[in-house]
């Protein structure tokens, strides 16, 4: 079946190529998506592409149809198979004020382009539907010349591609940079000896994938998932914006992780976190699942408009949601058409109105998290509140039972106080209140039950003394009770309102522009909602991961590709649009979609046969001519190597140390950080008003706590991790840059985090038995996650060796290196000996290597 | 080492910088065919002859009132307590501080101005030492932005957009043109806290961020004490002599790793760690004051009794950074939120801020500095003619106002002792030569040389620039 769909669909390729006359500027015969629509997009879509505001001469040319009509002018811009009498041909040909495109759009042809956009004329105009609008469709496995090197079907797409280009794949990498490659790519922590150990002395056939399901089922796999998805959900334990104080949203993030680890399908993650609630009778899971989309900035400045950062929220939904799951750069929309792709701005707002239901309001962002929210109690939490409700519900009968000599009292007040109930007394004490007085007015007999308890309740607290000590009692156990309930965690979490907001166009993007209204929809040049499917929010999750959905299998295999290869199939991952990368191995990319998809969405499953594949097995040793024949690695002849992100290099300090904290979830903390960052930054007179705003470092083992825990405040982001290119979570971020510069060398040699890591590492070191070859050997294991080789070892001695001079010269010095850091020194060992090797760790932290996963 | 020319070729700087996500070492490579690692911008020439090297941008956080220190206009005195007109106003949006007030009574400064310099320029008493360098700065009354709260305006200002997400003005010039310093980062950051007004605004580190443009072009912020640059020093029982060793160690481990993996990206770890190194005695060496003479630092104020809140020191610390190379100096002055009170904080603004500013400018001159560094001064809007809250004797407060503000340059290519741009009587609406801040980062960018519709970075498919879709030169205000 699935080889009949791919024959079928080279033949629908091959008729609508048309002429199959090869380039004379590639040497293959003319692809419209590879060659030409990329050109056109690029230099001449601004203009006379899909945004009708700007278009220009009448002459569109991203649609095939409208190219070939004559223009406001009359001429014809193309006539296919005439180069000669095709205006286009000349305008980019020319050399004065008719040239195209024009000398103030900063663009210009290269003279292949122009010869290949002749050629393509030439050839009768051949035209492709741009490729990620296309559903995917399995392809057929290409045939390989080296039949044996494929692992599995990834393998045949890279390698068919390595030998056209005359390439050879690199041989396996060795057993231990892979345990650490697979340790640290899916669990983002270090293997540890332990573990390469057994690995690399594992003689079964399936060592190695035994070792990924290992790592696929442990904990810190969905900790590992969670911190790529914590970037695109734009997840931040602050509001953001101008006074960026506190929020929570500790309880979302650990259900990304528990979803992650539980291996839950994508389209199920997809929907419950865009429309949990929208679900029937929905979980408290699926609706703390439906924060993703209250994860964005909430504004309160004082001088705001609520309805700018009400729009502003939205936007961001849309804009969030065209990212991560459609790969459109759908914010382009929000002022005018999409100037490269047919989004106009009428759909933009239509999505918008998928969003625009939300009983929020523009300027929440106040004091923590804000509605719609839900109370989450611990089970502590939740067993404490039902042990005071029943204290509270056992003491307040013990005060309303029947009780003669009180009742009797109280009969004696009553007559006392009839006829005499003015709200004021006359010597001045305040009469009893309201419902009180019409209780005593009412005669005894035509009381209701109601007035009854009123009566009883207010002469027992306020006029007899004798149950006193009881109601004292009473209002403890309710403050207490307040108490606890005002510290029960919440989640924000998305809700529709009864009545929908009407949803316009905002003219030119302005919030207090409103144009036509709209109703909720989905683009047009993509599927329709599934029959059947309302147009809210769960329509439009469960419309992303139909099957017939080109974008959304591809654009999530391909950021799954890009955290295992460094780089996505498609570059681009955020732009899958006109002016997005096409994909290095397009088959690879769809078929991969299709496997997904067809898996059931299943997360690990894709993993699995990405990193059991033997591309990803490769050794990354570069050589100069490897280097030379694709320096970007983008055809995979050699595994990349990829410098760690942020999180993991720290997280890997710990780990060698073993100061690593093992809990999962729970609220964030806030290690190590100079002082002032923040302080510096916020309001000094209004500051305590808010919360995140002076920096309050935690101690103990929340100083050691992964790093996806850090607190992360948007305005003034960790800056050990920001220096690592972690993003600042103002807005959705799916792809990191990789930089390498000197304030990294800065924080890996002084932050007290690293200090103390390597301190903590010396300390294991030296608790090791041995010589120092073997407490090298055993720092080189934990840290590389291999043993050194003779001149490395060379090297390490010698550093021992002269900061033990050091230090035994100095001993003052060695103590103060050994007080960074709040865990406590070892003082088994001798001073200077410690700080030696504590140098010598902190060596072996600094390295390239140690920072990157080869 | 020799490089093939296919290879070399990829290996331009434009390769260099505007690699992103990439897994190879390109910068690597390129690094070995010049190891200024800080310097190199992604443009390959500049776009015309540049006037100015560097800027220094003074700005002023919360919104200085263009009323009371230069927008001068005699006539309000008549109209001072009157109704605003709505003439005037034309039902233009106000905040939500001011949206509720029932009279908007206008209000004339309460300071004396006079004409100074050769160009005869009014400036406002507040600001006596800034009079005297009127001959030498353009003041330009006429700058304009749609945003009317700090967190928009600012981010307006300093990135081109008032949502978060895009580089701001240093960024760019980072990412174009890099530093002109191999041991120094191109864009260093400084903050100052008013003595004006301490219920300032906050700010916010987007305003020096890289956006989308690579991390490293994100601005550095240098504090006041003991580690000017985050993790600079060594720590404690570390001496150079240990710290050099354990460089060697970790250096000589890198050429092994460098051997056996064949990655350039390694060759530019082991550049960066000797380019930490350099920093950690460059940076100290730039922020040590103790080589001024006694003239200048009293020339520029500088007290260390920190009643500036430190703008004195930074201003000083500015020009011993473009002395050195550094390509953008950016100079955050908090406390200008003028709501209630303006007499007596704007009192204290001006303090801070007058004699630094203008000794800045003087000293730049004085050492042949001034042509090639162009100075900013101004914040994200101005203030309202209106009095916000009740208008009394001796007291008055002024809200945000975006449709005109006044902002002075002086230097690095600009036309000096002129005034540009004109408001009405009432300082409300501009009525001659408007420069949006679009324009303004324009021509901010052809100063250095730059066409501000040719620095670009391709995101999301898109190529993006300071000005968006937007911004013309102001030609009149460029010597």
């Amino acid at each position: 079946m699935r080889r009949m769909f791919s024959g079928a669909c080279l033949l629908l390729l091959a008729a609508t190529v048309g002429g199959a006359a090869e380039s004379t500027q590639t040497g293959r015969a003319i692809d419209f998506n590879r060659d030409i629509r990329p050109i056109l997009s690029n230099n001449c879509f601004k203009c006379h592409g899909p945004d009708a505001g700007e278009r220009k001469a009448g002459l569109r040319l991203d649609v095939r149809d409208h190219a070939l009509r004559a223009a406001d002018s009359g001429t014809l811009a193309i006539v296919p198979g005439k180069p000669d009498e095709s205006e286009l041909v000349r305008r980019v040909f020319a050399h004065d004020d008719d040239q195209m495109p024009p000398a103030d759009s900063n663009k210009r042809l290269t003279d292949a382009e122009k010869a290949l956009l002749k050629e393509w004329i030439a050839a009768g105009v051949p035209w492709q539907e741009h490729w990620s609008f296309i559903a995917p469709r399995r392809p057929a496995l290409p045939s390989v010349t080296r039949a044996d090197w494929p692992r599995n079907a990834i393998d045949r797409f890279i390698v068919a591609r390595i030998e056209a280009e005359k390439l050879s794949p690199s041989p396996a990498a060795d057993r231990q940079i892979l345990a650490r490659r697979l340790s640290l790519d899916l669990t983002g922590l270090p293997p540890t000896p332990d573990e390469v150990d057994a690995f690399a002395n594992d003689g079964a056939a399936d060592a190695y994938e035994r070792l990924v399901d290992r790592l696929l089922e442990s904990p810190r796999f969905g900790e590992r998932m969670a911190q790529e998805w914590l970037d695109a959900a734009r997840f931040a334990d602050t509001n953001g914006y101008h006074i960026d104080n506190g929020r929570d949203m500790s309880l979302w993030r650990a259900w990304v992780i528990d979803a992650c680890n539980r291996n839950m399908p994508f389209d199920e993650f997809t929907v419950e976190q865009l429309a949990g609630d929208l679900l029937p009778n929905p979980t408290r899971d699926q609706l703390i699942a439906s924060g993703f989309n209250r994860n964005h900035m909430i504004n309160f400045e004082g001088g705001a408009i609520p309805e700018e950062y009400h729009t502003a929220y939205i936007v961001d939904r849309v804009n969030t949601t065209g990212t991560v799951w459609l790969g459109l750069t759908v914010a382009c929309t929000q002022c005018h058409d999409h100037k490269y792709d047919p989004l106009t701005q009428k759909e933009f707002y239509q999505l918008f109105a998928f969003f625009n239901n939300v009983p929020e309001n523009g300027l929440d962002g106040r004091q923590g998290n804000s509605e719609p929210l839900i109370k989450v109690p611990t089970p502590e939490g939740q067993q404490k509140l039902a042990e005071l409700a029943e204290a509270i519900a056992a003491l307040e009968r013990e005060l309303d039972a029947p009780n003669d000599t009180l009742d009797a009292a109280q009969a004696e007040w009553e007559k006392g106080m009839a006829g005499g109930t003015d709200s004021d007394q006359k010597d001045g004490k305040k009469g009893p209140p309201k419902p009180v007085r019409e209780a005593l007015a009412a005669p005894a007999e035509s009381r209701t039950d109601g007035q009854r308890a009123t009566l009883r309740r207010h002469f027992r607290e306020h006029v007899n003394s004798e149950l006193k000590p009881r109601f004292e009692t009473l209002g403890k156990l309710r403050a207490q009770q307040a108490q606890v309930d005002k510290a029960i965690p919440t989640a924000m979490v998305m809700r529709e309102m009864p009545a929908p907001r009407d949803t316009f166009l905002l003219v030119r993007g302005q919030y207090d522009k409103h144009g036509e209204k709209v109703t909720a929809g989905v683009p047009a040049f993509l599927p329709p909602l599934p029959d059947g499917r309302a147009a809210n929010r769960l329509g439009l999750a469960r419309w992303l991961v139909a099957p017939e959905h080109p974008l959304t299998a591809r654009v999530i295999v391909n950021r799954y590709w890009q955290m295992l290869f460094g780089t996505g199939l498609v570059k681009t991952a955020e732009d899958f649009g006109s002016q997005g990368e096409r994909p290095s191995h397009p088959e690879l990319l769809d078929w991969l979609a299709t496997e997904f998809r067809e898996s059931g969405w299943n997360v690990k499953h894709l993993l699995r046969l990405m990193v059991t594949s033997a591309t990803y097995r490769q050794s990354s040793v570069t050589t100069e001519a490897s280097l030379q024949a694709d320096p970007e690695n983008r055809l995979l002849a050699r595994m990349s190597r990829l410098r760690l992100p942020a999180e993991a290099i720290r997280d890997q300090a710990l780990a060698a140390g073993g100061l690593l904290d093992g809990r999962i979830g729970g609220l964030s903390v806030s290690p190590y950080q100079p002082p002032g960052l923040w302080e510096e930054l916020m309001s000094r007179e209004d500051g305590a008003n808010w919360t995140a705003q002076v920096y309050i470092q935690s101690h103990g083992i929340d100083l050691y706590r992964r790093t996806m825990y850090t607190f992360w405040k948007r305005t003034s982001p960790p800056p050990t991790l920001s220096t690592f290119d972690a993003p600042d979570r103002e807005v959705c971020t799916v792809r990191r840059a990789r930089t390498n510069t000197p304030l990294q060398a800065l924080i890996l040699l002084n932050d007290p985090t690293y200090l103390e890591a390597a301190r903590k590492l010396a300390e294991r070191l030296l608790g090791h038995p041995g010589t120092t070859d073997e407490r090298l050997a055993l720092a080189f294991r934990l840290v590389l996650a291999r043993l050194p080789n003779d001149r490395e070892a060379n090297v390490m001695r010698r550093v021992v060796e002269e900061q033990r001079a050091t230090f035994r010269a100095d001993h003052d010095a060695a103590l103060k290196l050994l007080s960074v850091g709040e865990s406590p020194r070892d003082e088994r060992f001798e001073p200077a000996e410690l700080a030696a090797w504590a140098t010598a760790a902190s060596v072996l932290l600094n390295l390239d290597e140690a920072i990157t996963r080869n | 080492m020799a490089i093939q020319p296919a290879l070399s070729q990829f290996l331009t700087r434009r390769a260099f910088f505007g690699r992103t996500a990439a897994g190879i070492g390109t910068a690597a490579l390129a690094s070995l065919l010049n190891d200024r690692l800080f310097a190199g911008g992604t443009l390959d020439a500049l776009h015309f002859a540049p006037k100015a090297k560097h800027v220094i941008y003074l700005f002023m956080s919360g919104g200085p009132s263009h009323i009371d220190l230069f927008d001068y206009k005699p006539a309000l005195k008549s109209h001072h307590g009157e109704e605003l007109p709505a003439s005037i106003r034309m039902g233009q949006r106000v905040t939500g501080m001011t949206s509720g007030q029932k009279s908007f009574p206008c209000v004339a400064p309460m300071f004396e101005f006079k004409q100074h310099g050769q160009c005869g320029a009014w400036v406002s008493e507040l600001l006596p030492n800034v009079a005297e360098i009127v001959d030498d700065v353009a003041i330009v009354k006429s700058l304009h932005t749609e945003a009317i709260n700090h967190d928009p305006a600012t981010t307006y200002i300093m990135t081109g957009a008032q949502q978060p997400g895009r580089p701001s003005v240093g960024g760019w010039l980072s990412y174009g043109i890099g530093s002109e310093n191999e041991n120094l980062p191109a864009f260093l950051v400084m903050i100052s806290q008013g003595s004006g007004n301490k219920t300032d605004q906050p700010i916010f580190s987007r305003l020096w961020g890289s956006g989308f443009l690579p991390t490293q072009h994100q601005g550095v912020r240098l504090h006041s004490g003991h580690d000017p640059v985050l993790y600079l020093s060594d720590p404690p029982g570390i001496d150079r002599t240990t710290r050099r060793r354990m460089l060697d160690g970790v250096g000589d481990l890198n050429r092994l790793a460098a051997e056996s993996f064949g990655d350039p990206e390694i060759n530019t770890r082991i550049a960066q760690y000797e380019m930490a190194y350099r920093m950690q005695a460059s940076v100290p060496e730039l922020t040590d004051l103790s080589q001024e003479t006694q003239d200048t630092l009293d020339a520029y104020g500088i007290d260390d009794k920190g009643t500036d809140g430190g703008f004195a020191r930074n201003c000083l610390l500015a020009r011993r950074m473009v002395e050195r190379g550094v390509r953008f100096v950016q100079l955050m002055h908090r406390g200008w939120d003028q709501h209630g009170g303006l007499p007596t904080q704007i009192r204290g603004q001006c303090r801070d801020v007058d004699r630094p500013s203008a000794a800045l400018v003087a000293d730049l001159k004085a050492r042949g500095l001034l042509d090639e560094t162009l100075v900013v001064w101004g914040g994200e809007f101005g203030r309202t003619v209106y009095s916000q809250g009740q208008l009394t004797k001796d007291n008055y407060g002024r809200d945000h106002h975006g449709r005109c503000f006044t902002m002075w340059f002086a230097g690095g290519g600009i036309k000096p002792g002129i005034s540009y741009g004109e408001t009405d009587d009432y300082c409300y609406n501009i009525v001659r030569d408007g420069v949006h801040i679009h324009d303004l980062n324009a021509t901010l960018l052809h100063c250095l040389g730059i066409d501000h519709t040719r620095l670009t970075f391709r995101f999301q498919g898109r190529d993006f620039r300071l000005t968006d879709v937007h911004g013309e030169v102001v030609k009149p205000l460029l010597a």
